[in-house]
């Protein structure tokens, strides 16, 4: 099949959405399939062989963080070219309601789209703003896909209609076979947690796994917190007593297999976020690579751990009940084991294998009774029209 | 008098947005009335699919248990090959309508799969031990079309229900812009997966 994926985010910044994409391409690629992926990117940056640069991207702030954006008259050039040369028989648009190179390709193209929908969390005001104007291009969408149950529900209250769950896709050997670190390796004295995410986003929940902290140490003075991630952290670490801060090792941003062993190695990974989250990659990365998972209790969260059984669950933001659980689950090493055999048999649904699979019964579902993707006419501007001259 | 010269422009240009944006819902229109057709065909191609699927697993079930699938199998078949099948049936009709042929498929092929002969030591509904290749075939193929009918019912009546939305807003009834196009259905039909099917 040749497909051509369309991913709203800029490669050269670390998110779930490229992430998700770049695997999917990677993955589809390897099964034996033409894949192109547009993206925003300058001309100069190195960016993979199967990627499509399509423009430079410009921040903007959009759901709690930064996202990097392309639109304008240029990328929409670009943007055609891009599905002229491809020729593909699907289109599969990421995250198709930012305003930006997802909402330029679909406003381009007719025939088979697919559109994932990766966020939960819909209810901005620039988005409620722009509905009307977004709907008709919505329209074109044959066939929607959620990445979790919350993603699902986000969809249906805001644009109708209905939308089939595909989870997010983990490569799970890659992190069941991690090696162990002995730098990160806990011991009865010093048992070790680790923290994935970025470090000044709030909403990855840090300062709550902070101030459970000193509760944690009361009863473990030993432990050890391994923080994996970007961003400052000063104003955080500024709350805590002098023995506290030490015990906080802040590893900066790892590579993916010093990432699976550091998650391989840990006695605990913590997932503390407060909100926003839609499905939660990162546990299914600690459950595959056999870490036992504490998590706050958010909808995605508890959905992955099925309900508990596969990691163990505190009341969001709330760093007694945390720390409580913590203490609970050092100190049984046979619960830990056990949350860790269940986690890694779970995780197994969400291995690319299986995903792909799914993504790929619903190419084939939206490519029957349809024609390939081509240019929609209709919405070509006047002056490529006159340009080009009658004949384009 | 002067006035009328002054309001004509006026006049004109909002006969010319509102010429615009009648041209323009009639093709989002049109555009939804293709999605429900491409929709449907995708669904009826894959009802066929499950039908066959399921009509070679009666051939390799005991007589007792494959003999029921057979008749369902083949009932949708024939519903699903011949063209002037309502979707929903009419009182009285002919035929009776696709939802009930493969609603009655579904719930026979969940009959006929708990009779699927299985090892002694089953722990699991992967464990077929030593059992033969082409039944496994067979269900890992039943298995996909399943999967892949509820995804066609899904976009299909996902279409329908955005073409509903466009039909029913007041331009569209007031200037009669569907035409003559049937009112397009929601399919409504039971197409669960019955468990023990290989993935």
């Amino acid at each position: 099949m040749r497909i051509g994926l369309v991913c709203p985010y800029s490669f050269d910044v670390p998110g779930g959405v490229q992430f998700h994409v770049r695997d999917l391409a990677e993955h589809l690629i390897g099964a034996g399939h033409e894949v192109s992926v547009l993206a925003p990117a300058d001309d100069d940056t190195p960016v993979p062989p199967y990627v499509v640069a399509a423009g430079r991207a410009v921040p903007v702030k959009y759901n709690g963080s930064v996202a990097r954006l392309t639109f304008g008259p240029m990328s929409a050039a670009r943007v055609r070219r891009w599905l002229s040369d491809g020729d593909f028989d699907v289109l599969h648009i990421h995250e198709p309601v930012t305003p930006s190179l997802a909402v330029l390709a679909l406003w381009s193209a007719t025939g088979p789209i697919v559109a994932t929908f990766h966020t939960a969390n819909l209810r901005s005001r620039a988005m409620q703003a722009a509905q009307p104007l977004l709907r008709p291009s919505l329209e074109k969408i044959s066939a929607r896909i959620a990445v979790s149950e919350d993603a699902r529900r986000t969809v249906v209250e805001h644009l109708g209609g209905d939308a089939v769950v595909i989870p997010n896709g983990v490569y799970v050997d890659r992190f069941s076979s991690a090696r162990t670190d002995p730098r990160w390796t806990g011991t009865p004295e010093h048992p070790t947690l680790a923290f994935v995410g970025r470090l000044d986003e709030p909403r990855k929940g840090l300062q709550v796994l902070l101030r459970a902290l000193p509760e944690i140490r009361g009863v473990f003075p030993g432990t050890r917190v391994l923080v994996l991630g970007r961003g400052d952290t000063e104003d955080l670490l500024e709350g805590l007593r002098e023995d506290d801060r030490h015990a906080v090792e802040l590893l900066g941003p790892l590579d993916d297999a010093d990432k699976a062993a550091l998650l391989h190695s840990v006695d605990l990974y913590v997932a503390p976020h407060t909100g926003g989250e839609s499905f939660g990659i990162v546990l299914v990365e600690a459950m595959s690579a056999g870490a036992p998972v504490v998590a706050s209790d958010l909808g995605a969260f508890g959905r992955v751990l099925e309900g508990g059984s596969c990691g163990a669950l505190f009341a969001v933001g709330d760093p007694h009940d945390l720390a409580a659980t913590v203490v609970r689950l050092l100190a049984d090493p046979s619960e830990r084991a056990g949350l860790a055999r269940r986690g890694s048999r779970a995780a197994g649904r969400y291995d690319w294998s299986r995903v792909a699979g799914q993504v790929i019964a619903v190419y084939e579902t939206v490519r029957l009774g349809a024609d390939r993707v081509g240019e929609d006419l209709r919405t070509r501007s006047l002056l490529s029209r006159w340009r080009e001259g009658p004949a384009g | 008098m002067g006035d009328v010269g002054a309001w004509l422009p006026f006049f004109l240009a909002l006969l010319l947005v509102l010429g615009w944006y009648l041209s323009y819902s009639a093709a989002r229109l049109d555009r939804l009335h293709h999605r429900v057709e491409s929709a449907r065909a995708a669904l009826d191609t894959q009802l066929v699919r499950r039908a066959a699927a399921a009509a070679e697993l009666a051939g390799l079930l005991p007589l007792a248990a494959g003999r029921p699938l057979a008749e369902a199998a083949a009932a949708a078949l024939k519903a699903g090959l011949s063209e002037s099948v309502p979707a929903d049936g009419r009182p009285g009709g002919p035929t009776p309508p696709l939802s009930e042929v493969e609603s009655e498929l579904t719930r026979a092929l969940h009959r006929a799969v708990v009779a699927v002969p299985r090892p002694v030591s089953d722990s699991g509904p992967g464990d077929f031990g030593s059992a033969d290749a082409e039944l496994m075939a067979t269900l890992r193929s039943l298995n996909r079309s399943c999967e892949r009918v509820q995804l066609a019912r899904r976009f299909h009546n996902d279409a329908v229900a955005q073409s509903l939305r466009m039909r029913a807003k007041r331009i569209i009834r007031w200037t009669r812009l569907a035409g003559h196009a049937p009112e397009p259905r929601m399919i409504d039909l039971d197409d669960r997966t019955p468990p023990g099917l290989l993935p």
